[in-house]
């Protein structure tokens, strides 16, 4: 090879890569405003990035995959675990991650700073990025999940989430609100046991959460909940 | 030590080595963490984050400072000149020092940008932008004045140029999130696959041909055709960060397709060194600057080339991606490819710095030093994958909540924490090494005693 090879394999290679990636880098522009529903990136949106920043809550957390790798991804945070579980869990971390082998800090944030935050991880959640991660993507375990449900709807248990109106907060399939984290991410996390439990006093085990008691049911009934809520528990895996 | 001026890169790589030292003490730090429970109050003052973003930046910072003092102990060589203005280059090190200082005690107190690797705060930031135009006009104007122009040289000022101005896009504040990581990666990606590579072969280029005495135009042939590759397939390689933040779905094929070929500029790397070294013109001394060397290009290639191609197509990274397996393959790559450069360059520059005969020195605890540090630094990287894979496996595809997943991990972050310990105790030892080298034994004490004269940062004006 003579040097006048090499040095036309230099500017030749190093040309077509920057060319091809400013235009796709033109085109990605282009496209970020659907991918990304930028209609719905408010003020209130930005000013929850601008405190994300501030506390460096991505040097423990990742977002979009990207960070320190010390806490959970927050990309689906909103949909994991609903509006009233963030804001406990940024008012309040030393009590709900009182009995956890990994803390968070108390960053004493202000409502206003919570609410953003949580606008925040909402407009995050909604970000087309081809379904990652896969532990969140509902698409991947919906289809057990609603052969379980169409054969749980059947059971005693089901009759009485549906009476108590449990999908008005949180989720469970394609169906109910996103107020409190997904049942079949509490199912995950909780044994049958400890959700019981926390349906008769969910102040006791997690003080300042927005959930009702039910002490009107018999510790029997909450029991069967929890067993329900356990059984249909996420799995992922070959569907 | 040809040039008068190039005792300027001395400080440069003192402060380097000692913020090295720092760095690394934190690193072990963080992965105790991973498997102690670490107290509520302690996690209020000092948390995770906060000792991340010190580890990170020290990195960045440190490896800067190596890349400056290499080029000035380099530019001189390469234009056969003094340079332009030595003591401008001193109050450029105090300036960035002072900046790196200040911005890790800022971090102590929650004084920070908040975003990953970048969290010095926009003030600081103008300050570094200062130091680097100080560093490019000192380097560029010494290299006019000569009229003496060199592939190395081209390479070299090219990659810092290249450096300096992709800084600039981690300094605005993004609205959009994805938009925000979209130019995260044009300064992370960019600098580690594309300026710093052109850095990395300039002084490797540099260094073969002090080493080996093989002829210039051989080895600068070749420089060509490695940084045709590496910008080849580093440039539009940068896709393979952009499959998940939110951007179209075809960076999944050019992400894909250029980072497989990413490799290759490294093996070819690899290639060049052995051929090179075979065709050397004199013996293998000192032999641990030439271990140093060997050493570098091949765990360039094991960290950078081999880790970096196990998780990098889509199919894979989909369930790695943001994983324990990121860590891995970042500390080896780190270390091999831009770690062990600036270690071998000191090797080649301090004992002329210090003025040993024939820059030959005392090798003994410097060997012990070196296998202690890679060996932690394999079996740190290699601990962290299989907390990566099995993260990978048990959270990302089984769906396994996050701190259900971590539980089997915490064993294995501590694994790569008692490797830590090691790389501490090597580096430390190389530090040491390093800043106390001495004559070999029966090779002329007069000559260590001027060495020592020389070796205040003072003596470098005028």
């Amino acid at each position: 090879m003579t040097e006048r090879t090499a040095k036309g394999v230099f500017w030749g290679g190093t040309l077509s890569s920057l060319a091809l990636f400013l235009a796709l880098t033109v085109d990605t522009h282009g496209q970020f405003a659907a991918l990304t529903r930028a209609d719905k990136l408010d003020d209130t949106v930005v000013a929850g990035k601008r405190v994300f920043e501030r506390y460096n809550c991505n040097d423990c957390h990742t977002i979009l995959g990207f960070g320190g790798y010390y806490a959970p991804d927050l990309t689906r945070a909103y949909t994991r675990l609903g509006a009233d579980a963030i804001r406990r869990r940024l008012a309040q971390p030393e009590v709900a991650f009182r009995d956890s082998y990994r803390k968070m800090p108390n960053q004493h944030l202000s409502p206003a700073e919570i609410e953003s935050l949580v606008a925040y991880l909402e407009w995050v959640a909604g970000i087309d990025n081809h379904d990652w991660p896969p532990q969140d993507s509902e698409a991947r375990w919906k289809r057990s999940t609603e052969r379980l449900l169409a054969a749980a709807a059947l059971s005693p248990a089901a009759a009485l989430v549906q009476q108590e109106g449990c999908l008005s907060c949180h989720a469970l399939g394609d169906r109910g609100e996103r107020q409190g984290p997904r049942l079949e991410r509490v199912g995950a996390r909780r044994s049958a046991a400890w959700i019981g439990e926390y349906l008769g006093d969910p102040q006791r085990l997690a003080p300042g959460s927005e959930m009702p008691g039910y002490q009107h049911l018999s510790a029997a009934q909450r029991q069967m909940i929890g067993e329900f809520i356990v059984a249909l528990a996420a799995r992922g895996g070959e569907r | 030590m040809t040039y008068r001026t190039q005792r300027v890169a001395y400080p440069y790589m003192v402060v380097a080595l000692l913020l090295f030292g720092l760095q690394v003490v934190l690193g072990l730090w963080l992965a105790t963490q991973y498997f102690v429970t670490v107290p509520q109050g302690l996690v209020d003052i000092f948390p995770f984050s906060t000792a991340r973003a010190m580890h990170t930046n020290l990195l960045v910072l440190w490896l800067l400072l190596g890349f400056m003092g290499a080029t000035y102990y380099l530019v001189p060589e390469e234009t056969e000149s003094e340079l332009a203005f030595p003591r401008l280059a001193i109050v450029q090190l105090v300036l960035l020092t002072a900046t790196g200082v200040a911005a890790l005690v800022g971090f102590l107190f929650g004084w920070t940008q908040g975003r990953p690797l970048l969290e010095i705060p926009r003030p600081l930031d103008l300050l570094v932008v200062v130091g680097a135009l100080l560093f490019l006009f000192n380097t560029a104007v010494t290299m006019i004045r000569a009229k003496r122009w060199t592939a190395v040289q081209a390479s070299l000022l090219g990659g810092l140029v290249f450096l300096a101005v992709l800084y600039l896009f981690g300094i605005p504040f993004y609205r959009n999130l994805a938009v925000d990581w979209y130019y995260w990666w044009w300064v992370i990606h960019l600098w580690v696959e594309g300026a710093f590579e052109l850095v990395a072969a300039a002084m490797t280029a540099f260094m073969l041909i002090k080493l080996t005495g093989v002829q210039r135009a051989v080895v600068e042939k070749w420089l060509y055709v490695e940084l045709g590759l590496f910008l080849f397939t580093g440039i539009a390689g940068t896709g393979h960060h952009y499959y998940w933040l939110g951007a179209p779905s075809y960076w999944l094929w050019v992400g894909g397709i250029f980072s497989a070929l990413e490799p290759f500029p490294i093996l070819l790397m690899v290639v060049d060194t052995w051929r090179d070294v075979r065709q050397r013109k004199g013996p293998m001394e000192p032999r641990l600057t030439w271990v140093y060397l060997v050493g570098g290009v091949v765990i360039h290639f094991i960290g950078a080339g081999l880790f970096g191609m196990a998780h990098t197509l889509p199919q894979i990274n989909y369930y790695t991606h943001g994983s324990q397996v990121t860590v891995s393959h970042g500390h080896l790559a780190f270390y091999g490819a831009y770690v062990l450069l600036n270690l071998t360059f000191f090797y080649l520059a301090m004992p002329h710095l210090k003025g040993l005969p024939l820059g030959r020195y005392d090798e003994r605890s410097g060997h012990f030093a070196f296998w202690c540090t890679a060996l932690g630094v394999m079996g740190m990287s290699l601990a962290f994958a299989v907390a990566g894979v099995l993260q990978s496996y048990l959270e990302r595809y089984l769906a396994q909540p996050y701190m259900v997943a971590q539980v089997p991990i915490r064993f294995w972050m501590a694994i790569a924490a008692a490797h830590g310990v090691m790389v501490l105790v090597g580096v430390v030892m190389t530090i040491r090494h390093l800043l106390t080298l001495k004559a070999p034994a029966g090779g002329g004490e007069a000559a260590a005693v001027a060495g020592a004269a020389v070796t205040l940062p003072s003596a470098a004006g005028k």
